[in-house]
């Protein structure tokens, strides 16, 4: 066997063209389903470990699939809006820990959470650079967020208006940068994170502006009645919250109903989080509570026709290859008849001959698996981020 | 394409795992594990309760400068994150340290001490009405702050105080209790002194300084009228006239202060058959004493201002 190898060596030299396509064929159809396996187990345990981290979502009834994505990821919208008293109520049940979320508004297309402190500890989050935010108008901002925009503590970040061409809608605002997060290689990487009442001075709810009653623009009062003073849409609302206009700014309404979107709730133990689960059973609630692992595990099987798809189209390729690998080699067979021949006359035995073409066979798939290995082993852990944020 | 379409085509791709039961639960608070707690409050009062309850199993903290006043206070970044990282952040409620909704604090540390008792707070009346656009009317001021000045409600303070205290260190319940009694019978009393002072002429009006004492007012039922005077500035011109104007309408011969006022501006009010006592809302830490001495020297200021005998201070 050994004594062949030059001979094999030369002969997949002098014939390079069929040696790479060969080579191509077989590392393509290993790496393809190597790649997407390997994809596929990390999806599956990230996605398994962000939802698990996550043990209830409670929000409007609605889609259940749009509350968990909306709650774990930031991705779609809520099916709506609950009051935020909901969220006091679960803290006072005495059952779990509710971290509020309020999230409908984006800067620079990231999306902006509307929270509580409580949220970083509770996912683990912490600051790299900077610190959290301290007063309205500030934000911290995710690892990806800050590589992607360039943004350092003391930058400003201006959030996106709702729609270009409503002239009247809200303002953006412009909120001061006050930390950078370290990466969390979850979907928090690319947020842009405010306190609750941020959120709502963005969602409009909240709002500073000139004292009426001292205003030097007299186009700022429509007119002024024995009890109140009716201000002009001409009165300006600042934009950007400064220590100078801070103590402006003001909400209008019932603070136990203004908006969120979403609670995440933490159960001090698996026994009360059955007990929260239970106060969301019944006709008379308004909310759902959700379990996000088992929703996630409903939205897998729904779609586990899919899997199969790929598995057979894998299967099919797989086969697909090892028929074109067959040609080829038969058809070498046939092109190297007359070489066969001459070396049976030299004396080489049929045995011998069968040997040189095995060899060559398996030279070329142990390079190709070589090669499918390493090739797939770069494109997971290139992928490792993205996988990890999408799902994680 | 979608983002949910997105994502729901990366689950597709996934297979159906099998997720194990782990479940992730509430992590550790600051105080987990920890035999005291980091309290930080918005003024002195809530400071002094806290202590007289929580004893040597908390430490607590009130940041503000003392020559402020707590209610107009605003912390600076770092005293913020300070309060960002304590154990438990005691606030007095009804609108006092208007400061606190303007930051970032952790909603699940914050106890509103006056959450007890909103059928007790007291709107401030007067307050500038307006609109914006064809919107709905409203007004920026609202409720009273200064609450505990009110023995009673000082007691709801101090209750919601030992909860907060009993539900974060269960194991210490008892020494709460005991705390929480001793520090009950003193405000109790205080009550008694103030109640008594009172009731020797419970028709008598006062002036007030400062619109502060509308708990006392209505716990007592005093007959107040208040201006807009500070113990250390000289009242202008306009304010002596404003106080001639109320005079004639409504005889009072006491006039209470937040602090000593000045000697010039109570020697006028002297002349004019006014005499000027303290009634301190402590607010502030006192200079030598605590807050249950300075609250028993306004009783007894406010006995001697109902005093039978100096009725006679009146023009």
């Amino acid at each position: 066997m050994i004594k062949l190898l030059p001979l094999i060596r030369h002969y997949l030299v002098y014939h390079r063209g069929k040696t790479v396509t060969l080579t191509i064929c077989l590392t393509t159809a290993l790496y393809l389903p190597l790649t997407v396996h390997s994809l596929v187990e990390m999806l599956q345990a990230e996605m398994v470990r962000r939802a698990e981290a996550t043990p209830i979502v409670i929000g409007p009834e609605g889609s259940r699939f749009d509350l968990v994505l909306h709650a774990l990821y930031f991705h779609t919208d809520a099916p709506g809006t609950i009051p935020r008293k909901a969220a006091a109520g679960v803290g006072d049940s005495g059952y779990a820990a509710a971290v509020p979320l309020f999230v409908r508004y984006r800067a620079r297309g990231h999306p902006i959470v509307g929270t509580t402190l409580e949220y970083f500890p509770l996912r683990g989050l912490d600051i790299g650079r900077g610190h959290l935010p301290t007063l309205l108008g500030d934000c911290v901002v995710g690892w990806q967020v800050a590589q992607r925009l360039g943004l350092s503590p003391g930058d400003r970040l201006l959030s996106d208006p709702e729609n270009v061409f409503d002239l009247g809608g809200a303002y953006p605002l412009d909120m001061r940068v006050t930390g950078i997060l370290d990466p969390a290689h979850s979907p928090d990487d690319h947020a842009v994170f405010v306190d609750l009442k941020t959120a709502w001075i963005i969602e409009g709810i909240g709002h500073g502006h000139d004292d009426l009653d001292e205003t030097a623009d007299p186009e700022s009062v429509l007119r002024t009645e024995e009890d109140r003073t009716v201000a002009s849409p001409a009165l300006r609302t600042h934009t950007r919250i400064t220590p100078e206009n801070l103590a402006s700014f003001h909400f209008h309404g019932d603070p136990g109903e203004f908006p969120l979107t979403a609670i995440l709730a933490f159960p001090h133990d698996p026994r009360s989080g059955t007990l929260l689960l239970g106060r969301y059973v019944g006709e008379e609630s308004r909310l759902q509570a959700l379990r996000p692992r088992e929703v996630t595990e409903e939205l897998l099987g729904m779609v586990v026709q899919l899997k199969r798809f790929f598995d057979f189209h894998h299967a099919l390729m797989f086969a697909v290859v090892g028929l074109f690998v067959a040609l080829v080699m038969l058809l070498s067979l046939r092109l190297r008849k007359r070489e066969a021949e001459t070396l049976f006359h030299l004396g080489c035995s049929r045995g011998t001959l069968f040997t040189l073409q095995a060899a060559e066979l398996l030279i070329l798939l142990t390079v190709s698996a070589v090669l499918a290995g390493a090739a797939s082993w770069t494109t997971v852990q290139a992928a490792r981020t993205w996988v990890q944020t999408l799902s994680g | 394409m979608s983002r949910r379409h997105h994502i729901l085509l990366a689950l597709s791709a996934v297979a159906l795992g099998t997720a194990a039961c782990r479940e992730a639960t509430v992590p550790d608070a600051p105080s987990a594990g920890r035999e005291t707690l980091t309290v930080y409050t918005v003024n002195y009062p809530l400071q002094y309760f806290a202590e007289r309850i929580g004893r040597d199993l908390v430490e607590v903290v009130f940041p503000a400068p003392g020559d402020v006043d707590p209610a107009e206070w605003r912390p600076d970044d770092e005293t913020i994150r300070r309060y960002q990282q304590a154990d438990l952040i005691l606030l007095n409620g009804a609108g006092y340290a208007r400061w606190t909704r303007h930051v970032s604090l952790p909603a699940g540390r914050q106890v509103d001490t006056a959450a007890g008792f909103p059928d007790q707070l007291l709107e401030v009346p007067d307050a500038v009405v307006h609109s914006h656009g064809d919107g709905d009317p409203h007004a920026h001021a609202g409720t009273a702050f200064t609450t505990w000045i009110d023995p009673l409600l000082a007691l709801e303070h101090a209750r919601a105080i030992k909860e907060a205290f009993r539900d974060r260190l269960p194991e210490h319940t008892a020494v709460f209790e005991q705390s929480f009694e001793a520090l009950a019978g003193d405000l109790r009393a205080l009550h008694g002194e103030l109640e008594a002072a009172v009731a020797r002429d419970p028709d008598r009006p006062l002036f007030a300084s400062h619109p502060v004492y509308h708990y006392l007012e209505a716990r007592y039922g005093l007959k107040l009228e208040s201006f807009h005077w500070e113990p250390d500035e000289m009242p202008g011109e306009s304010a002596w006239e404003a106080f001639e104007r109320k005079r004639a309408e409504f005889p009072a011969s006491w006039m209470l202060w937040e602090d000593q006022p000045l000697d010039e501006t109570a020697a006028l009010l002297a002349g004019r058959g006014v005499e000027s006592i303290v009634f301190n809302p402590c607010s502030q830490p006192p200079a030598t004493g605590d807050f249950l001495d300075v609250m028993r020297e306004n009783a007894s200021n406010l006995h001697r201002a109902f005093a039978p005998d100096d009725n006679a201070a009146a023009p």
